[in-house]
C-alpha cells in the first residue's frame, strides 16, 4: 500500500504542471486491497486485474485511472443505470454476450479508427477474440479472455477410486460411465463425485446447457424459438439428477459452499470456470487445505460432440466518450491488451496469437491438461435478453433439483418464459 | 411591539416563507417522480434505449399494467378453497361480530374487506387454453405478502415480549436497551452478511450447533422450506429496536398506579400483562402494526443478497422484482407498472393508519 500511495505521490507531483486525464473505470471480478502495481506476481483475478491497473495509472504518462466498486452481483444493472444517468465510466468491462444488447442501442463507441493509433494490432487478436468483439461489422471492445467451464480434479480422490492412468484422470464418457465413477469415488472414498454451485450461481445452468450442445441441441434457435422441452434437454437434465438421486452429489450447495468442499477434499470434481486454476493451484500446495493433487481438465464429453459453456471478457468505451478522454480510455485498453499474459496466468485462455504461442504461455501451470477446451467453447445463439434467459433456466432447474419439479413440467415452463423473452 | 413599521410579514406569510423549503423538495423529489413515474408506467419505455434517445419511448396505455397483473382466459371460479374458504368464514364472522355489536364501524370495515379480498383474489386463475402473460408477477406477490405475514408478527411480539422484560430502570436494562437496538443501526448489506454467515451449512454458528447436538445442518438459504424462515429471522432480528423502543415510550405512559391497583387485586406477572398493559398498548401495537407492514412490503435487499430469490423463486420479492425489470431486462414501463401496484397497497395501508390515528378512544 505505501508503495502504491508513493507511486501515486509521485505521479502527482510529475503531473502538476500538465493536471493528469483521469479515467473512470468500471470492473467485476472483485476487489483487492493491496494490488500493487507488479503485473508479474499477483494471484487470482481480482489482484492481477487490480494490478494491471494500477500499473497502467502509474505508468501511462498523464492519465489516471480511477476503479469504480467492483462487486459482480450488480455489475450490469449498475452500469445500466449510469449510462441511463449520463454518466458511464470511460472503461469498462463486459462480457461478449452483452454485446448485443449495448451495442444494439448504441450504447459502445466502435473502435477499429482508435486501434492503431493506440497501439492496439487487432491482427494478432485469434479470429473468435476478433468475433467476438464484432457487431454488425464494427469493433467495439479489445477482448481480453476466453474463458470456460473445466472439470476441477481432486487427484487423490481419483486415485482411490482407481479413475487416474497416466497421471491423467480418467473422465467419463457416457451419462451411464458417469454413474459408474461417481459409485466408485464413493465406495472408496466415502465423498461425493462432483459439486458445483447448483443453487444460486448459474453454474448449473451452463453445466446443463454444455450437456445439450454435445447432443448438437440448444435452448433457442437464431430464428428465436425456444427448443427447452425436448429429449436432448431432459437427457442432459437427467444426466446430472441422476447423480442427486442416488446421493452422489449435493444441490444445496452454493458457490462459496462447492468451492469449500472441493478445497476440502470432500468432491472429487468440482465444475467451475477457468478463473479458478491459479487460484486452485495456489490453494492446494498450503499445507491446511484438504486439496492436495491439483488437475484442470477439459469438459468430458458426455454424449456425441465435444463442448462446454465459454464466454469472452473484453473492455468497451461508451458512445459519448470523445476527446482527449477517449485518447486516454484507449491508452489504458492498449496497456491491458499489452498485458494479455499476466492475466491468462488467472487460467484464462489469451486472445492474442503471439501470447498464445509463446513459451511464457504454455508453460504456465496446469495450461497443458485444458488445452482441448478452446477448441469446444460454446456459448447460446446472441441474444439481447441473455440476462433473463439465463435467470429462467436457472430457476426451472432449481426446482428440478432443489424442490422436485418434474424435470418435464420444470422445461416445458422454462420454453415457455424463454420464448416469452424472446417474444417480447 | 413598535409602532408604524409595515413590514412585517403576515401570519400567512410566514407560514408559507417557513414551509417552502419542505414544500419545494416534496415537490421536487417526491411529488415529480411520483407522477413521472406512472408516466413511465404508461409506455413501452427502454431504460438503455431512451437515454440514447430520448423519443425511442411509445405511449401504449395500460397495456403494461394488463401484461403484468392479466392473461388470457382469465377465470373466476372457487378454485382456491382454503384461501376463498378463510375468507367466507372471515365474512361470516364479521356480520355475526357486527350484528352483535362488538365491533367498531371501523374494525368492521376493515375485517370485511380483507376478508372480501381474500374471497375474490384467489379465485382468479387461467381457463381452459389460457394463461397469464406474466407467470412471476402473483407469485411474487404472494411470497411478499407471505414474508409481511411472518415478519410483523415476528417483530412485533418479540419486541414487545422484549420491551417489556426491559422496561425498569436499572443499568442493565440500560445496556440491554442498547444492546437490541444496536442491531437496528447495521445498513442492510451488513445484516445481511452477518445472516449469510450465521446460516451457512458450513462454517456457520447455527449449523455448529446443530452439529454439537447431533443433527446435519440445514442449508437454510437455498432449500426452500428454510429460504423464506431465513429472511424472516434476519429481518426480525434486524428491525427489532424501533419497535422495541415504540413499546418501551408506550409502557411508560401506563401510570404505576393502574398497576398498584391491580396488585390488589391479586393481578400480577402475566396477569397484569394481559389485563393492563396489552389493552394500554392498544394505540402503540397498531402504531407499530401498520408502520410494519408498510416498511416490510418494501423488502428487498435480505431477498436480493442471501438467496437471490431463490431456491426456485420462492423469496422473490415485489421490489427486487421491478429492480430485475427495470435494471437488468432494461423494462422501466413495466416496472414502473409494479411499482404503481406496489404503492397501492402501501397506500392502502397508511391510510388505515391515518384513520385508525383519528380515530377517538372509545
Amino acid at each position: 500500500m505505501k508503495h502504491v500511495l508513493l507511486t501515486a505521490a509521485a505521479a502527482a507531483s510529475f503531473a502538476s504542471a500538465a493536471p493528469a486525464q483521469e479515467v473512470t473505470l468500471a470492473r467485476f471480478f472483485g476487489a483487492c486491497e493491496d494490488a500493487g502495481t507488479d503485473t508479474t506476481t499477483s494471484v487470482g483475478e481480482p489482484c492481477i486485474i487490480q494490478s494491471i491497473i494500477n500499473a497502467a495509472s502509474a505508468e501511462i504518462d498523464g492519465v489516471t485511472v480511477n476503479t469504480l466498486p467492483t462487486d459482480w452481483g450488480n455489475y450490469y444493472d449498475q452500469v445500466k443505470a449510469a449510462f441511463a444517468g449520463g454518466t458511464p465510466p470511460d472503461v469498462f468491462v463486459m462480457h461478449r454476450h452483452r454485446i448485443p444488447e449495448f451495442a444494439g442501442l448504441g450504447a459502445l463507441a466502435e473502435i477499429s479508427g482508435d486501434l492503431e493509433a493506440a497501439g492496439i494490432d487487432p491482427a494478432d487478436w485469434s479470429e473468435n477474440a476478433l468475433e467476438a468483439v464484432s457487431y454488425e461489422g464494427g469493433i467495439y471492445g479489445v477482448p481480453m479472455d476466453f474463458h470456460a467451464n473445466l472439470w476441477h480434479v481432486n487427484m487423490d480422490l481419483m486415485a482411490e477410486a482407481g479413475l487416474v492412468e497416466n497421471g491423467e484422470p480418467i473422465l467419463p464418457s457416457s451419462p451411464e460411465e458417469l454413474m459408474e465413477h461417481a459409485q466408485m469415488v464413493k465406495d472408496a472414498t466415502g465423498q461425493d463425485y462432483l459439486a458445483a454451485d447448483f443453487a444460486q450461481f448459474p453454474i448449473g445452468v451452463r453445466l446443463v446447457l454444455a450437456l445439450m450442445w454435445q447432443q448438437d441441441s440448444n435452448i433457442f434457435s437464431e430464428d428465436g424459438t425456444a427448443t427447452i422441452n425436448t429429449e436432448a434437454g431432459a437427457n442432459a437434465v437427467t444426466a446430472i439428477t441422476q447423480l442427486f438421486d442416488a446421493g452422489l452429489a449435493n444441490p444445496q450447495l452454493n458457490y462459496a459452499d462447492s468451492q469449500q468442499a472441493f478445497l476440502n477434499g470432500e468432491a472429487a470434481v468440482l465444475v467451475n470456470g477457468t478463473w479458478v486454476v491459479d487460484f486452485y493451484a495456489a490453494e492446494a500446495a498450503k499445507e491446511e487445505v484438504g486439496l492436495d493433487n491439483y488437475y484442470a481438465a477439459d469438459f468430458p464429453t458426455l454424449f456425441d460432440t465435444g463442448a462446454t459453456w465459454a464466454d469472452s471478457h473484453m473492455w468497451a468505451l461508451p458512445s459519448t466518450i470523445d476527446g482527449e478522454t477517449r485518447a486516454a480510455a484507449m491508452k489504458v485498453l492498449a496497456f491491458i491488451n499489452d498485458h494479455n499474459i499476466d492475466w491468462a496466468r488467472t487460467g484464462h485462455m489469451a486472445v492474442r496469437n503471439s501470447v498464445v504461442e509463446s513459451d511464457a504461455y504454455q508453460s504456465l501451470p496446469h495450461r497443458d491438461e485444458y488445452a482441448e477446451t478452446a477448441a469446444i467453447a460454446k456459448d447460446t445463439p446472441p441474444s439481447e435478453r441473455y440476462g433473463a434467459i439465463q435467470d429462467v433456466l436457472n430457476r426451472e432447474l432449481q426446482a428440478i433439483w432443489l424442490t422436485g419439479k418434474p424435470v418435464e413440467a420444470a422445461l416445458s415452463d422454462a420454453e415457455l418464459e424463454v420464448q416469452d423473452l424472446l417474444d417480447r | 411591539m413598535r409602532q408604524g413599521r409595515k413590514s412585517y410579514l403576515s401570519q400567512q406569510q410566514s407560514a408559507w416563507l417557513l414551509l417552502a423549503p419542505f414544500l419545494v423538495t416534496y415537490a421536487l423529489f417526491l411529488v415529480y417522480p411520483f407522477f413521472r413515474g406512472i408516466w413511465i408506467s404508461l409506455h413501452d419505455w427502454n431504460l438503455l434505449a431512451v437515454a440514447f434517445n430520448p423519443d425511442a419511448k411509445d405511449f401504449i396505455g395500460l397495456r403494461n399494467y394488463e401484461r403484468v397483473m392479466w392473461g388470457r382466459n382469465i377465470e373466476w371460479g372457487f378454485t382456491a378453497p382454503l384461501l376463498q374458504g378463510l375468507g367466507l368464514i372471515g365474512l361470516a364472522f364479521t356480520a355475526f361480530l357486527h350484528r352483535t355489536n362488538r365491533l367498531s364501524r371501523f374494525n368492521t370495515i376493515a375485517l370485511g374487506i380483507v376478508s372480501l379480498l381474500l374471497v375474490v383474489l384467489p379465485g382468479f386463475h387461467p381457463g381452459e387454453g389460457g394463461r397469464w402473460y406474466d407467470r412471476r408477477f402473483w407469485p411474487t406477490v404472494a411470497n411478499t405478502v407471505l414474508f409481511v405475514g411472518l415478519t410483523v408478527p415476528g417483530v412485533t411480539v418479540s419486541a414487545l415480549l422484549l420491551a417489556a422484560g426491559m422496561n425498569r430502570e436499572t443499568r442493565a436494562m440500560g445496556i440491554l436497551r442498547t444492546l437490541f437496538f444496536l442491531s437496528q443501526v447495521l445498513s442492510v448489506t451488513v445484516v445481511t452478511l452477518i445472516w449469510q454467515i450465521m446460516f451457512s451449512p458450513r462454517q456457520g454458528l447455527i449449523a455448529n450447533i446443530t452439529e454439537v447436538m447431533g443433527g446435519t445442518p440445514i442449508n437454510w438459504l437455498t432449500d426452500q422450506q428454510f429460504a423464506m424462515a431465513a429472511i424472516v429471522i434476519a429481518t426480525v432480528w434486524w428491525s427489532l429496536g424501533i419497535a422495541m423502543i415504540l413499546f418501551l415510550a408506550g409502557l411508560q405512559d401506563i401510570s404505576s398506579e393502574i398497576y398498584e391497583a391491580a396488585a390488589l387485586d391479586n393481578a400480577r406477572g402475566a396477569r397484569a400483562f394481559w389485563y393492563i398493559t396489552l389493552p394500554n398498548l392498544r394505540r402503540t401495537i397498531t402504531l407499530v402494526v401498520v408502520l410494519q407492514i408498510i416498511l416490510h412490503f418494501q423488502v428487498f435487499g435480505q431477498s436480493h443478497l442471501m438467496t437471490q430469490g431463490g431456491p426456485n423463486d420462492t423469496t422473490q420479492v415485489l421490489v427486487r422484482y421491478i429492480y430485475q425489470t427495470g435494471f437488468r431486462d432494461s423494462e422501466l414501463g413495466r416496472a414502473s407498472a409494479m411499482a404503481v401496484f406496489l404503492f397501492v397497497i402501501m397506500g392502502a395501508f397508511s391510510v388505515i393508519q391515518f384513520i385508525i390515528g383519528r380515530e377517538k378512544d372509545e
